[in-house]
């Protein structure tokens, strides 16, 4: 019960959503699941009515215009969001509307400062008897006064009232909070996700998330070798991420096993590209378990030694299905950059050791060759090392409900 | 016959829940949750689950909650804390005028350590005046501190307003809230107030005395008041209170989840009182003139004896309020916070706090106006 509401705050969010329009046939299924993501993102805040409108979504937030504002900042395909006030599709009441909701944006401006403003409206309904630009005109000489801090100004302006003249409504609006962009998590289908505790495999989740991916994510831990903290990092950045989309799920690999095989056969200076490769094998069988449609990896080229195109080569010849590395051109610099943004630097950074750290080669190769791979393999039994590790891998639920299970399959 | 308790902005009764899920904590649960081993871990883990709730009730991270040992403390680590780690950008601090004692012993701590304390100015009802708090605020102000619902009479500050007029005017300015009489009856969360900072104790809404908590918002930087062993993220050293905090979190879950059925019942109850009371001579409600009212808080003026007798009399009837409020009654002396509200001192010696909740009944209702009827009858009579 806010009582604040009382004094005229926005009654709604108007969600915009860019790329959907330009996706045809497509277009309904996007909208719903974008309609259903947003719903599933509010449900912990506040249990919202939506409303579809062509090409936008009214959210009513019940009062928690604030937290709502922000949890649709990380909702991928929504372009942009503003808090908006209705009003009746009547100029004067367009007007008395517009009133108002300068009265709130002129709460955020110091006395004596000044801004540049203009009204832009858009007509959805074209039974609206006045021209967008004359609304524009009408409205803001009406509402523009002598003593306001704004200044009309048609070219820059620093402050836009908007005007969308709908059907039955027309919503009022002088704020616009950029949305993270990016497709409807879902509308590509499902990934999987090798992630450490690194800064990069979490950024190149949260990537493939962007372009509408359900991500799913598989860990390799090295018990007793590595210890349990290793593996609740890894758990808070699925948590972190999985704000991003509807899920949070995680596989956990035992991975010691394969690592002391592989240390028994031999050929030092492989051994990390066999790391690898065994994590590409195990992860294929549990995309094939999650019907995932591809892998994602945070490699980037060059970053560290089992990153040249040589070794890349040799390390995804192992999986059966498309490795998608979104950060492949990045710099390291880009990645943190991104993993600030995200949230997940300041859990990446905290120190601790990794399986992939463990009987590290002294003099790693840099040009490895897929044949000398696959001799150094034929000394193994791979097949029963990757069964061994599914069948210890534990699978963990880290979203918030089991309702999120539901949805997704 | 039970008493009527009506003090429940002093203290609101545990509720069972709370009281069943602390109880292994007094006994075989006994680990300390810094221990490793498996003690330790259920009882960090007990912790946590109370800290995950407060944080969905105020909107923040978990790693943003910070349990202390109640509301006073959550109110100096919260005032002194963040302003001493603004020191830097800003030495102007404004409090609300009406703020609890224990806010206002911090203000006057600051201004001890050079910092320039003003307060929130009010208008003619004594509620804060928008445009005179805008022109008070400078560039260099540090911090505001403010309560949401006023301890003493229920009046409701218009806090997402102050926000955003403060940051407009001070780029660098914190705002702490005290939320201790608000969560479970108004949206505590703190990014629908403009709050860096927010307050609570867990025995106002039904948990055990001894627990409190500070919500921070990201960002914000907050330094400890006492030096330890790096408890609490290191905000708050110092074992934890391990039950309170698990009877606090249980308390925090059910208020928040009751909040729109205590709301129409608190509302029902100050109607009804309020339309038997009407009888009473020169009786005079102080309330928000604005209509921004906590209705669990009901301020009455009764003319005649001094309030404190009134509470006497009452008692022996049964029925237990406050002569204002009951942490003030230490002090012997007149509640600033009541004066700055322009109330003057007669008025401020005659007025009584009734406060309900949610276990409160008509029939209590009922019981109370009639002592109140009956003890002021009597106090006419005896002053006659």
């Amino acid at each position: 019960m806010s009582f604040e509401s009382v004094s005229g705050a926005p009654e709604a969010v108007l969600v915009r959503y860019g790329e959907l329009m330009l996706k045809g046939a497509n277009r309904l299924d996007f909208e719903n699941t974008l309609a259903r993501n947003v719903r599933l993102a509010l449900e912990p805040i506040v249990p919202v009515r939506l409303q579809r409108e062509h090409a936008r979504l009214l959210v009513f937030p019940q009062g928690r215009m604030e937290a709502v504002l922000q949890r649709l900042q990380q909702v991928f395909g929504i372009s942009s969001v503003s808090p908006v006030w209705g009003a009746p599709c009547e100029s004067e009441a367009i007007v008395e509307c517009a009133r108002r909701v300068l009265e709130d944006a002129l709460l955020a401006i110091a006395p004596g400062e000044t801004r540049r403003f203009r009204v832009l409206s858009r007509r959805a309904d074209k039974r609206f008897p006045l021209g967008s630009m004359e609304l524009d005109r009408l409205v803001a000489a009406r509402i523009v006064q002598a003593s306001h801090p704004l200044r009309i100004d048609l070219d820059r302006p620093e402050l836009v009232l908007g005007i969308e003249v709908r059907e039955n409504r027309a919503w009022l609006y002088a704020r616009r909070e950029a949305g993270p962009g990016g497709l409807p998590v879902g509308t590509l289908g499902r990934a999987l996700c090798l992630v450490s505790g690194g800064i990069d495999s979490p950024v190149a989740a949260w990537m493939a998330m962007k372009r509408g991916c359900e991500v799913v994510f598989v860990t390799f831990h090295s018990p007793p070798y590595i210890g349990e903290n290793a593996v609740h990092k890894v758990m808070d950045l699925v948590r972190v991420l999985g704000r991003w989309q509807r899920s949070a799920r995680l596989y956990v690999v035992p991975f010691a096993p394969v690592q002391e095989a592989l240390c028994d056969a031999g050929a030092e200076s492989y051994r990390t590209i066999l790391y690898r490769r065994m994590m590409q094998r195990i992860a294929t069988h549990i995309a094939g378990l999650e019907r995932a449609g591809a892998l994602v990896t945070g490699e980037s080229l060059g970053q560290v030694a089992s990153q040249t195109m040589e070794n890349l080569a040799c390390i995804e010849q192992a999986a059966g299905l498309p490795v998608l590395r979104p950060l492949i051109c990045f710099d390291k610099q880009e990645t943190i950059a991104l993993a600030s943004r995200i949230g997940t630097y300041e859990l990446s950074s905290v120190q601790t050791p990794d399986c992939c750290s463990l009987f590290l080669p002294r003099h790693p190769v840099l040009r490895g060759s897929i044949a000398t791979c696959e001799e150094i393999e034929a000394r193994l039994d791979v097949d029963q090392l990757v069964r061994a590790a599914l069948a210890n891998t534990q699978p963990h639920n880290l979203g918030h409900t089991a309702r999120l299970r539901k949805v997704s399959t | 016959m039970q008493p009527v308790y009506l003090d429940h902005a002093a203290s609101s009764p545990l509720r069972p829940e709370a009281r069943a899920a602390v109880l292994p904590f007094l006994e075989g649960e006994y680990g300390n949750p810094s221990s490793r081993h498996p003690l330790g871990a259920r009882a960090a883990e007990a912790i946590a689950r109370a800290r995950e709730t407060l944080a969905q009730a105020l909107l923040v991270e978990p790693r943003q909650v910070t349990f202390t040992s109640g509301g006073t403390e959550a109110a100096n680590l919260a005032v002194l804390g963040l302003a001493r780690a603004t020191r830097a950008r800003g030495r102007h601090v404004l409090v609300g005028a009406t703020e609890h004692s224990c806010v206002r012993a911090c203000a006057a701590e600051l201004a001890r350590e050079g910092f320039e304390v003003e307060l929130v100015p009010l208008d003619a009802h004594g509620e804060v005046d928008l445009a005179a708090f805008a022109a008070r605020v400078r560039p260099d102000t540090a911090l505001l501190a403010q309560m949401l619902v006023n301890n003493e009479t229920g009046v409701i500050a218009p806090l997402a307003r102050m926000a955003k007029l403060a940051r407009a005017r001070a780029a660098s300015v914190r705002i702490a809230v005290d939320a201790v009489q608000a969560f479970g009856k108004l949206d505590c969360a703190l990014c629908e107030l403009g709050a860096d900072a927010l307050f609570l104790s867990a025995h106002k809404l039904g948990g055990p005395k001894g627990a409190g908590a500070l919500a921070l918002a990201p960002g914000v930087s907050c330094t400890p008041v006492l030096h330890g062993g790096g408890q609490e993220h290191g905000l708050r050293p110092g074992t934890e209170n391990v039950a309170a905090i698990v009877g606090f979190g249980v308390a925090a879950r059910l208020a928040q989840q009751q909040r729109p059925q205590w709301m129409t019942h608190v509302r029902r109850l100050r109607a009804r009182l309020l339309e038997r009371l009407t009888g009473l001579p020169g009786v005079r409600v102080v309330e928000s003139a604005s209509g921004a009212q906590e209705p669990g808080i009901l301020a009455l003026m009764l003319p005649g004896a001094p309030a404190e007798v009134r509470v006497h009399h009452l008692a022996q009837r049964g029925v237990f309020v406050s002569a204002g409020a009951a942490c003030q009654s230490h002090a012997r002396e007149l509640s600033p916070a009541l004066r700055a509200i322009g109330l003057d001192d007669e008025s401020i010696r005659c007025l009584l706090r009734l406060s309900v909740n949610l276990s409160t009944t008509l029939e209590d209702i009922e019981r109370a106006a009639q002592a109140l009827l009956e003890v002021s009858r009597e106090l006419e009579r005896a002053a006659s």
